[in-house]
């Protein structure tokens, strides 16, 4: 039994968070993105390489800032959330942790800027499957370890949003399914997911919603159901969409 | 918030190595020193003793530099080769948003690392000097506070200049250098007075009572000059850190 998903609902105690991206620009990056990602629903973040969704997730997180527009998580920017991992869980490129830390430490120091018990470091190694290389250094980690641990980062302070940058990267086929159902399970209990990636298959069977954007545009969104139409499939509409060359 | 970055740079074995170096190296040299310094005492060949083992403390401040380049450089050490560019910062800055508390954050729990390595160090080599040499000066809780100031005040400005360049080397080459090799500031006490405050030579004026430089400064003078320095390169290190993308 996968503890992340026990009693869940009486242990979250949720309460719903909306992410609002409005306007968001930084020149020749992104020009006025604006989209929402909301409770209950996995939001997937679609786009070719260098269309500007890292950029944007990482405004959205703080670590950029945008020339003008607002990135918000229930209406505050990221640096004005006291205990920020208690409320938003993020994924970014890589495990996060300095290589010569171990797993168990690079989590204790973070559970410990956020106030957050020992045992939760245990809870969430135990959920991503690591409990075993726990006292490994990150380091010596796989690609897929690496972002089973960026993914337990995420998940330390059990927060109501995650926002999580091509998690399935680096993983397994084991891993992306675990991974699909995770995120899906996630959606079910209240959580927002917002989930960047530019594999379009993998997000058609794991988002409810798809925000489109190229070239730091936001070209188009709506549920699946609503940008597929009219075309075979989520890929079709999205070659269509971003009328990306094919080089051979 | 200290507490998560006292466990972080506790948790480096390259801290480790500052730490222990820092701790072992000036009491060792009281060691390798003591029978030239005791040969010079009998023979009447040391003019002054007023510094002799608090002159051998500035072998540990190396140590004490180590962990102040250690404590930001690891921040931006590559994760791993699948991700060149990420680095721990951004989990840093995603558990702890505010950056300047964050920079306050980590000079403190390097403060507090440093302070108590000092303060051990700066007790056992003179104690161990004392006992060694009986010429040597005695015990001085003022001046001892001093070195340990300085000791702290020195591992700031190598934080701040690691912040500023985000890359240790740059600031490992710029102190080796300029106090092993040739010494920059040194030589530029030969051309102007002014270079005695200098951060690398003002500080020691701190607790070190004869100076190479000839020039002397009080060393009440020379903490205020030294914490002015630290002061004014955090404060450039905190301004590039708001203002730059993590």
């Amino acid at each position: 039994m996968d503890p992340w998903f026990d009693d869940s609902s009486a242990r979250l105690r949720l309460t719903r968070r909306m992410i609002s991206i409005d306007g968001v620009t930084r020149p020749g990056i992104l020009h006025g993105v604006s989209f929402e990602a909301r409770p209950g629903r996995v939001t997937g973040f679609l786009g070719p390489n260098g269309a500007g969704k890292t950029s944007t997730v990482r405004i959205l997180l703080g670590l950029d800032r945008p020339s003008s527009g607002t990135a918000l998580i229930n209406n505050l920017p990221y640096a004005s959330l006291p205990r920020p991992l208690t409320v938003v869980g993020a994924l970014l490129d890589g495990s996060g942790a300095h290589r010569a830390r171990s797993a168990r430490a690079h989590l204790r120091w973070m559970a410990a800027s956020n106030g957050l018990s020992r045992s939760r470091v245990d809870e969430v190694l135990s959920i991503v499957g690591l409990s075993e290389d726990a006292g490994k250094r990150a380091g010596r980690f796989s690609l897929g370890m690496g972002r089973r641990l960026g993914l337990a980062a995420a998940l330390l302070g059990d927060p109501p949003v995650l926002v999580l940058d091509e998690p399935i990267n680096g993983l397994d086929p084991a891993g992306i399914r675990w991974m699909r159902t995770f995120l899906r399970q996630c959606a079910t209990e209240g959580r927002t997911v917002l989930l960047s990636s530019h594999l379009m298959t993998e997000l058609a069977s794991t988002a409810d919603d798809v925000v489109v954007i190229d070239r730091g545009r936001v070209i188009t969104r709506g549920t699946v159901a609503e940008v597929t139409a009219g075309h075979d499939s989520l890929e079709e509409a999205f070659l269509a969409l971003t009328a990306t060359p094919t080089p051979w | 918030m200290v507490t998560a970055e006292l466990r972080k740079l506790l948790g480096l074995p390259t801290a480790w190595v500052g730490l222990v170096l820092g701790l072992i190296a000036a009491p060792l040299l009281v060691f390798v020193n003591a029978p030239a310094l005791r040969r010079m005492a009998d023979s009447g060949q040391l003019p002054d003793p007023a510094d002799v083992g608090y002159e051998n403390l500035g072998i540990g401040l190396l140590g004490a530099l180590i962990l102040g380049v250690v404590v930001v450089s690891s921040e931006y050490t590559s994760t791993g080769d699948d991700s060149p560019g990420a680095h721990q910062m951004t989990s840093t800055l995603l558990a702890m948003p505010g950056r300047k508390r964050l920079l306050a954050a980590k000079g403190s729990a390097l403060a507090l690392v440093v302070g108590v390595q000092g303060a051990v160090t700066a007790v056992t080599t003179i104690v161990l000097t004392r006992s060694l040499m009986p010429f040597a000066p005695s015990f001085d809780p003022v001046r001892v506070a001093a070195a340990v100031l300085y000791w702290i005040l020195l591992a700031l400005l190598a934080y701040a200049i690691t912040f500023i360049f985000r890359n240790g080397i740059v600031t490992l080459t710029l102190f080796i250098v300029n106090s092993s090799v040739v010494s920059v500031s040194y030589l530029l006490t030969k051309l102007t007075p002014l270079a005695a405050y200098l951060p690398d030579i003002v500080g020691a004026h701190m607790f070190l009572r004869s100076h190479p430089a000839d020039e002397t400064i009080p060393p009440v003078t020379a903490g205020v000059v030294m914490t002015l320095w630290v002061g004014a390169l955090l404060a450039v290190a905190a301004f590039l850190f708001r203002r730059r993308p993590a």
